[in-house]
C-alpha cells in the first residue's frame, strides 16, 4: 500500500454489497442521461432531415435579389451552396388534362438541396421545353421518359414540355391530389419571368460551423436587403441550433432546464445513496479519526472511492444507454414508421454518450460532497464507544392499543422524524401532482391532433364542388379493394334552414353511418346516438354557448321535424359563425334534402398498405374528384404525438424514479440506525416476519402520505387543467382520472415493497448475538 | 424436575488457522426454580453458552434441550417464538424499546405473540418492580437501575421456563446491584423461576445456588455456594 488511498480498492472487494445502491444510481443517472441526450439528439437529427426532406435543405431564402448580388452571396465563405428557384402561385390555373399542377424552376446544382426533388428516373432538364414530372405522372396518366406532356395555364394558354425525368414528390403533391413539374431555371425564367403570379427566390445554405445568423445579418446589411427579403428557414436553424425565433429560444430553454433538472435529480439520487452507504460505515471513518487521519484526507478518501464506483458505472450505464436508444428508435418506427423514418436505424449519439459520462462524472462528485464532510465529522470517540449512530430522542410512545405492535412501531419510526416525513411523503405527493398534471396535458394533446382520433382518414375522395356527387355505391367497390380496411362516407349540406323555438337558424347537416354513430357514441357529452342513427333524431355538436340543448325540436319542414337526441363533445368539422351543426343519418339525410349521394368517402387503410395499393384505390375514382392522401400528414401528427408522450412519459418516469430511489435509501438508512434495536427485538423474540413488517409500516405511512397529499393538491389540479384545456374547447366533462389512480397506486406500491427488500435481506441474515453485544 | 439440559455443546468460530473453539463438549443440567451463576475470565466462553441456550446462535455440535424440547431441531421461526414465550432475557445493557413505556416494554413478549396481557399479572410486576408510578414513562426518562428493573419484567411477564440474565448488574451502582440482584432471586424463589446468571463479580455468587465456571470453553460445576 502506497496511501491510505490503497484501502479503497481493498474496502470496495470487502463492502461490495454496501456500495451496490451507490453503483447503481451512479449507472442509472447516467443511463438516464444517455438515453434522453441520446435521444433528443435522434429527434434532432431525425426532425434535421425531415426538415429537409420537407422543405429542402437551405437556411435563408433572398426575395428581389439582383443576378449579381446573388453571384456575390453565393461566393461567400459562409455560404456552402446556393441556388435560384423560382414557382408559380399554386392559387394560379395551371393543370395537364385536367388534374392540377404544381410549377417550380430549379438550377441542376440546386437539386441537392431539394431531396424531395431528387430523381428517381431520367435527367435534368437541358432545355427550356424540358421538365422533370412527379411519380404521379407516370402513375395517373401513364406518361413516360422522353413523352410530350401539354400544360395548360390561364385560358387558352398552353406549353408543350418534354418529360426528361421523374421525382418521387412532396406530401403536399400528395395531400392536394397535384403533378409537379420542375423546369430547369432558364425554361422557368422564359415562360414565367415578369408574371404577377410567380416568385424568384435566392435559396441559400450556410456552413453549420459559421454563427448562421451574423452571417445573414452581415449579408443584409451588404447589400441592403430590407427584412422581408430574407425568409429564413427557422425549424431548420433551430434544430441546428441556430435560431432567434422567439419560440426556439424557449425550446432551448425548456431544453437546457430540463437537463439542469435531470443533472440535479441524478446529484439528490446518488447523494441520498451515499448518505446511506456513509451512514452504515461511521465506525470505520471513526476510526479512521481515531488513527489520525485528518477531515480533508477523509474527504479525499470518500470522494476517491466515489469516483472509483464511476469506473464500472458509467461504461456500464453508456453501454446499456445506447442499447436502450436501439429498441426506443426501433419502437418508434415501429408505431410512426413515415415520421421516424430519417431516424438512424444503429446510430450511436455521441452527444449522448459524451453528456452520460460527464454527468456520471459531475454528479458523483457533487453528490459526494455533502456525504464525505458528513463521514469527516464523525467523532472518534463516538464511534469508537459505539454511539456513532445515535438514536433520536422518543417524545411520545407508540400506540399498540389499535395496532400490532410491530406495525405500531413502524407507524412510530415514519413519524419519529418529521423533517423525514414531510421529504419523503413530499416526494411522493410531487410526483404523483405531476403525473396527474402532464396526464391532463396528453389528453389534450389527443383531443387536439386530428389523427389520433378513430375516423381520422388515411385517404378521402371528394367531390370538387362540395355536392353530393360520389355515388354511394363506390364505397361498396374501394371497401372490397386489398388494403382496404374500412371505408365510411359523408354528406353535406350546408345553409339549411330550420325552425328551432319558432326562429329560423342557418343549419349544416351531415350524414353519418354505422361507423360515424358507433364513434360518436364515445364521444356523447349528453343523450345518446341510437335514436339519431335510428332516424328519429339528430346529433348536435358542443358549440360553446350555441349548443342546442337536449330534447330541442328542429323542423325542416312538414313532416320533417326531429329532437335533439345526443350532444357530441367534438366534430370534425368546422362550420361559420352562427350556423348550426347539426348529425343526422344517411336515411334522414335523404329525406330532408332529397340527396343520395355522398360529399366525402373517407378510406382507412390497413397497416402497410402499399403506394400501389393506394393507386389502384385512386384509379376507381373519378378524376373529377379530388383524391387526397393524408398518410404523410397523419403520421407526422401521430409521430409528434408519440415523441411528446415519450418525452412527457419519460420525464415522470426520471421524477418517481427519483422518488423510488429516495424512499428506497430512506428505508435502508433508518434501518442502519435501528439495528441495535432490531436485534434486541429479535433477540426477546420478535420473528423476522414481524421485524419485516415493521420495516414495510414504516414505508407503508410514507406512501399513504404521499398518496393523501398527491391526491388532495393532484386532483384538483386535474380537474382545473381539465376544464381549462378540454371542456372549455370540446364540452366533454371532467371525470375522475381512474386510470392515472390505479398507475399511481401500482407505482407507490411497488416502490413501498422495494424498499423494504433490502432493508429484509439485512433482517434476515442478521446475527442477533453480535448486533446485541456491539458495543 | 429437569427443566434445562445441555449435552455436549461445542461452539467454533473461523477455519483453519483462525479456528477458535469457543466451547468444548458443555454439558449440564438445571432444575426448576433453581439460581446458577456462571462465571469465567473475558473470553472464556460464558456469554457463548448463554446466546447458545437461548436459542441466538446455534451451537457447532450439541444438544439444548428446554423442558424436554430439542431447541436446535425446530426451525428458526419456530424458534424464535418459542424463545419469547417460555425464555426470558436480561441484558447487562437493558436493550429496551425506546418508542414504547414502561408497561409496554414489560408486556412487549406478549404483544409479540398478539396475546392481550392479564392486567392483574401487569399490576403485579410493575408492583414489585416498584414501577406502579412510572407506567408510561419512555425509556430515556428512567434511571439506569429502573430500566433494568423494566428489563427484568419483560423477562418475567410470560412466567418462561427460563430466565437468562448475562451481566444484569454490569451498568449499575451497587445499590441498584443489589436491587436487581434481589429481584432476581425472588423470581427464583417466589415465582420458582429457574435463572442462569452470567457475572463477573464474584460477589455476586451468594445469591445463586449454584456455580459454573466456564475456562477456555470448558464448563465446571463448583457445586453449591455455602451461605
Amino acid at each position: 500500500m502506497k496511501s491510505y488511498l490503497s484501502l479503497i480498492p481493498i474496502q470496495a472487494k470487502v463492502h461490495r454489497k454496501q456500495s451496490r445502491m451507490t453503483r447503481i444510481c451512479i449507472f442509472l443517472a447516467v443511463f438516464l442521461v444517455t438515453v434522453i441526450f441520446g435521444m433528443a439528439d435522434m429527434e434532432i437529427q431525425s426532425q434535421r432531415i425531415a426538415a429537409i426532406m420537407d422543405g429542402g435543405n437551405w437556411h435563408v431564402a433572398f426575395r428581389d435579389l439582383t443576378e449579381e448580388d446573388a453571384e456575390l452571396i453565393g461566393a461567400r465563405v459562409e455560404v456552402r451552396e446556393s441556388t435560384w428557384y423560382g414557382m408559380l402561385d399554386t392559387d394560379s390555373p395551371a393543370s395537364i388534362e385536367g388534374i392540377r399542377a404544381v410549377i417550380c424552376g430549379l438550377e441542376e446544382s440546386g437539386l441537392d438541396m431539394f431531396p424531395s426533388l431528387q430523381l428517381v428516373e431520367g435527367a435534368f432538364p437541358s432545355g427550356k421545353d424540358q421538365v422533370i414530372a412527379t411519380e404521379n405522372l407516370k402513375e395517373r396518366l401513364g406518361y413516360e421518359i422522353g413523352d410530350q406532356i401539354i400544360l395548360q395555364l390561364s385560358e387558352g394558354e398552353e406549353i408543350e414540355l418534354q418529360v426528361t425525368g421523374f421525382a418521387e414528390g412532396t406530401a403536399m403533391t400528395d395531400r392536394e391530389d397535384r403533378i409537379g413539374l420542375v423546369f430547369d431555371m432558364d425554361g422557368f425564367r422564359t415562360y414565367f419571368s415578369g408574371r404577377e403570379d410567380t416568385d424568384s427566390v435566392y435559396y441559400v445554405q450556410l456552413s453549420p460551423f459559421c454563427n448562421m445568423q451574423k452571417a445573414i445579418d452581415d449579408i443584409c446589411g451588404q447589400f441592403h436587403l430590407k427584412e422581408d427579403q430574407a425568409l429564413q428557414y427557422g425549424k431548420l436553424m433551430g434544430l441546428t441550433g441556430q435560431s432567434e425565433d422567439s419560440n426556439m429560444q424557449q425550446l432551448y430553454i425548456a431544453a437546457a432546464v430540463l437537463a439542469v433538472l435531470l443533472i440535479v435529480a441524478g446529484v439528490l439520487m446518488i447523494s441520498s445513496s451515499l448518505n446511506s452507504s456513509m451512514s452504515q460505515r461511521t465506525e470505520f471513518f471513526g476510526m479512521l479519526r481515531c488513527l489520525g487521519a485528518t477531515r480533508k484526507q477523509v474527504i479525499r478518501f470518500v470522494k476517491r472511492e466515489a469516483l472509483r464506483w464511476c469506473a464500472a458505472a458509467i461504461p456500464a450505464g453508456l453501454l446499456s444507454g445506447s442499447l436502450a436508444i436501439l429498441i426506443l428508435v426501433r419502437f418508434l418506427k415501429w408505431i410512426s414508421p413515415a415520421y421516424f423514418e430519417s431516424m438512424p436505424d444503429f446510430g450511436i449519439s455521441v452527444i449522448g454518450l459524451v453528456s452520460g459520462c460527464l454527468v456520471g462524472i459531475v454528479t458523483v462528485l457533487l453528490s459526494s460532497r455533502a456525504p464525505a464532510r458528513k463521514a469527516s465529522r464523525v467523532s472518534p470517540l463516538q464511534a469508537v464507544s459505539g454511539n456513532a449512530s445515535a438514536e433520536m430522542p422518543v417524545k411520545k410512545a407508540a400506540n399498540t392499543r389499535f395496532f400490532k405492535v410491530e406495525t405500531a412501531m413502524g407507524i412510530h419510526h415514519a413519524k419519529a422524524s418529521r423533517k423525514n416525513l414531510i421529504l419523503m411523503s413530499g416526494s411522493f405527493a410531487l410526483s404523483i401532482v405531476l403525473f396527474l398534471a402532464f396526464s391532463t396535458t396528453l389528453d389534450f394533446m389527443h383531443h387536439a391532433i386530428v389523427p389520433m382520433r378513430p375516423y381520422t382518414p388515411d385517404l378521402y375522395i371528394q367531390s370538387a364542388d362540395g355536392t353530393c356527387a360520389i355515388p354511394k355505391d363506390l364505397a361498396g367497390q374501394i371497401v372490397e379493394m386489398d388494403g382496404v380496411k374500412r371505408v365510411f362516407g359523408r354528406s353535406f349540406a350546408n345553409h339549411l334552414t330550420a325552425r328551432i323555438d319558432g326562429q329560423e337558424r342557418d343549419i349544416c347537416l351531415v350524414s353519418y353511418e354505422e361507423h360515424q354513430f358507433g364513434w360518436a357514441r364515445e364521444m356523447l357529452n349528453e343523450g345518446e346516438a341510437d335514436e339519431a342513427e335510428a332516424g328519429n333524431g339528430l346529433l348536435a355538436a358542443y358549440q360553446g354557448e350555441n349548443t342546442l340543448e337536449l330534447g330541442k325540436s328542429v323542423s325542416f319542414g312538414e313532416g320533417k321535424t326531429y329532437p335533439v337526441t345526443g350532444i357530441l363533445s367534438d366534430s370534425p368539422f368546422t362550420v361559420e359563425e352562427g350556423t348550426l351543426l347539426l348529425i343526422c343519418s344517411e336515411t334522414v339525410f335523404e329525406e330532408i334534402t332529397g340527396e343520395n349521394g355522398y360529399t366525402i368517402l373517407d378510406i382507412q387503410l390497413e397497416r402497410g398498405t402499399s403506394d400501389e395499393e393506394v393507386s389502384a384505390i385512386r384509379r376507381l375514382s373519378d378524376d373529377s374528384f379530388l383524391f387526397s392522401d393524408q398518410r404523410a400528414g397523419n403520421e407526422s401528427a401521430r409521430g409528434a404525438y408519440y415523441a411528446m408522450c415519450l418525452c412527457v412519459y419519460g420525464f415522470l418516469a426520471v421524477i418517481m424514479l427519483i422518488t423510488v430511489f429516495h424512499i428506497v435509501n430512506s428505508i435502508s438508512m433508518s434501518t442502519t440506525a435501528r439495528m441495535k434495536q432490531y436485534g434486541a427485538m429479535r433477540a426477546i423474540g420478535m420473528s423476522v416476519r414481524q421485524t419485516i413488517r415493521m420495516i414495510a409500516a414504516e414505508a407503508f405511512v410514507y406512501g399513504a402520505l404521499g398518496i393523501l397529499a398527491g391526491c388532495i393538491l393532484g386532483i384538483p389540479l386535474n380537474n382545473l387543467l381539465f376544464r381549462l384545456l378540454i371542456t372549455v374547447n370540446w364540452g366533454e366533462e371532467w371525470s375522475w382520472p381512474v386510470g392515472a389512480m390505479a398507475v399511481i397506486l401500482l407505482v407507490v406500491a411497488a416502490s413501498v415493497f422495494l424498499s423494504v427488500l433490502e432493508p429484509a435481506q439485512r433482517i434476515r441474515t442478521l446475527s442477533v448475538v453480535n448486533t446485541i453485544n456491539a458495543e | 424436575m429437569e427443566i434445562l439440559k445441555v449435552e455436549n455443546l461445542c461452539k467454533t468460530y473461523g477455519k483453519g488457522e483462525t479456528e477458535v473453539q469457543a466451547l468444548r463438549n458443555v454439558s449440564f443440567s438445571m432444575e426448576k426454580g433453581e439460581f446458577a451463576s456462571v462465571v469465567g475470565e473475558s473470553g472464556s466462553g460464558k456469554s457463548t453458552l448463554l446466546n447458545l441456550i437461548g436459542g441466538l446462535d446455534t451451537p457447532t455440535s450439541g444438544k439444548v434441550y428446554l423442558s424436554g424440547e430439542d431447541l436446535f431441531s425446530m426451525k428458526e421461526n419456530r424458534r424464535t417464538v418459542f424463545r419469547r414465550q417460555n425464555i426470558g432475557f436480561v441484558f447487562q445493557s437493558f436493550h429496551l424499546i425506546s418508542e414504547l413505556n414502561v408497561e409496554q416494554n414489560i408486556v412487549f413478549p406478549l404483544l409479540l405473540d398478539y396475546r392481550k396481557p392479564e392486567q392483574d399479572r401487569v399490576e403485579e410486576i410493575l408492583e414489585v418492580l416498584g414501577l406502579k408510578d412510572r407506567r408510561n414513562h419512555l425509556p430515556g426518562q428512567l434511571s439506569g437501575g429502573q430500566q433494568q428493573r423494566v428489563a427484568i419484567g419483560r423477562a418475567l411477564i410470560t412466567r418462561p421456563m427460563l430466565v437468562l440474565a448475562d451481566e444484569p448488574t454490569g451498568n449499575l451502582d451497587s445499590r441498584n446491584s443489589q436491587d436487581v440482584m434481589e429481584l432476581l432471586l425472588k423470581a427464583s424463589r417466589h415465582y420458582q423461576q429457574t435463572v442462569l446468571m452470567i457475572t463477573h463479580n464474584v460477589n455476586l455468587t451468594t445469591f445463586s445456588d449454584r456455580v459454573l465456571k466456564v475456562s477456555d470453553g470448558v464448563l465446571k460445576d463448583l457445586g453449591g455456594v455455602k451461605a
